[in-house]
């Protein structure tokens, strides 16, 4: 049994333990905000911030990703030289079989066909899941807006708004938020069919309805809940949790991604011919 | 349930949901991690360019015939958050060694994910093997 698969026994066990827990709307929705979470001053928690996904650890930067670090970029010297790529464990994605079959096709593809290779933008709530790449959030009392590294994409989400009607859809969507008590719940409708969700492969229609609930839970987090729904692709909503964390000193760079993107031409070198890739 | 439980449980729910590697472009189904490299050379190119960072190694061997390697990287932004600085940190004609892995093509290429330095410094270049490829589990139950 491998060192990973131990690893993802052992946090699977862990979040039986509180798997119940969890669920509760009232600890999700309403956290008691008071450990360190800064306020606006109409009384809102702040999630003005530079923020990292898909890495759990406190700290900055440069202090969360040393060492292996979880996005690879780590500055300590005492690293391992040379870490393996992470194990990936989730619970499967409740795809229709027709659908699941084109996800696995992906999967077994090794990614060839993500929208990334493309440089496209990654849709929600993928981009926000990307640790290589820091986001930013900024808050206002009439509307948040959040400015992605990568892609260099932004969102613009007016609060207690209607959604638009004169807007085509698009590879990141609408968005409107409001608060539920202390956490802003977004609603993110009028998607393209052309991103994924999250992982490799996972693809979605232009029926796609995101809800995203973020929760500061202190100084450091932000509880990020989200719920996907497709009819066209999915059997039943699929709901994430995962975790922003602050990132002080961290500051938003330049990216375009068109500048060289060789690995396209790369392949197309490799389908044709016919270098043998698949899983 | 204690908030430090709720919170180990979603520190423990991001570790196996959450990919660092996730929405990279995929250096799995270009570069093969079962055939890692090390490479000793002489920088001949550097590329500090999106959404990968290149650099060129003129690689000579026992022999004294020389090969020319190119290595793929990291983004820029990445680079400069792991501790490079274009035109510092490794410059044309430098003398550095790099674990990789190798293209699938066979091509003289490879994803470096270490580069050395003479006085023997050691930074990151690039992802782990297999970024972008999915990891090790498929989003979907594999029927």
């Amino acid at each position: 049994m491998t060192r990973q698969l131990l690893a993802a026994i052992a946090a699977a066990a862990l979040c039986a333990t509180c798997a119940a827990p969890s669920t509760n709307s009232t600890e999700t929705a309403k956290p008691a905000a008071t450990n360190g979470v800064p306020r606006t001053a109409d009384g809102k928690p702040d999630l003005t911030g530079v923020w990292q996904g898909g890495n759990g650890r406190r700290g900055t930067w440069e202090e969360a990703n040393s060492g292996l670090g979880v996005g690879g970029t780590g500055v300590d010297p005492a690293a391992p030289a040379n870490p393996a790529s992470q194990q990936v464990i989730t619970d499967p994605a409740p795809y229709k079989p027709e659908a699941a079959a084109r996800v696995l096709e992906s999967f077994n593809k090794r990614g060839i066909d993500d929208p990334a290779g493309l440089c496209l933008p990654l849709g929600v709530p993928r981009l926000a899941l990307v640790g290589l790449f820091p986001l930013q959030i900024v808050q206002t009392p009439t509307q948040v807006v959040i400015l992605h590294e990568y892609m260099s994409v932004f969102r613009v989400i007016p609060l207690n708004a209607e959604h638009r009607t004169d807007v085509a859809p698009t590879y990141m969507g609408d968005s409107v938020a409001r608060w539920d008590g202390d956490t802003l719940v977004v609603d993110v409708v009028n998607f393209n069919d052309k991103g994924w969700l999250t992982g490799t492969g996972t693809f979605h229609s232009d029926a796609l309805h995101v809800t995203e609930r973020y929760a500061r839970i202190d100084k450091d987090q932000i509880d990020y809940v989200i719920t996907m729904e497709d009819p066209n692709v999915l059997t039943k909503p699929w709901t994430v949790k995962t975790t922003l964390m602050l990132r002080e000193g961290t500051h938003l760079q330049e990216y375009v991604c068109a500048e060289n993107n060789v690995e396209t031409a790369h392949y197309e070198k490799i389908l044709k011919e016919g270098v043998a890739y698949r899983r | 349930m204690s908030r430090l439980t709720f919170g180990v449980c979603l520190t423990a729910l991001v570790w196996l949901f959450s990919n660092p590697a996730l929405a990279h472009h995929s250096f799995g189904a270009e570069f093969d991690a079962n055939k890692p490299i090390t490479l000793k050379g002489v920088v001949t190119k550097v590329e500090w360019t999106n959404p990968h960072s290149h650099f060129s190694l003129d690689v000579t061997d026992d022999k004294g015939r020389t090969a020319k390697w190119v290595l793929t990287g990291y983004t820029v932004n990445a680079l400069y958050r792991t501790g490079w600085k274009k035109d510092v940190t490794m410059k044309v004609g430098d003398t550095v060694t790099i674990f990789g892995w190798r293209a699938r093509d066979g091509s003289n290429s490879a994803h470096a994910r270490e580069v050395t330095f003479t006085d023997g410094k050691k930074l990151f270049y690039g992802p782990p093997a297999g970024t972008g490829e999915g990891g090790s589990t498929p989003a979907v139950k594999v029927p």
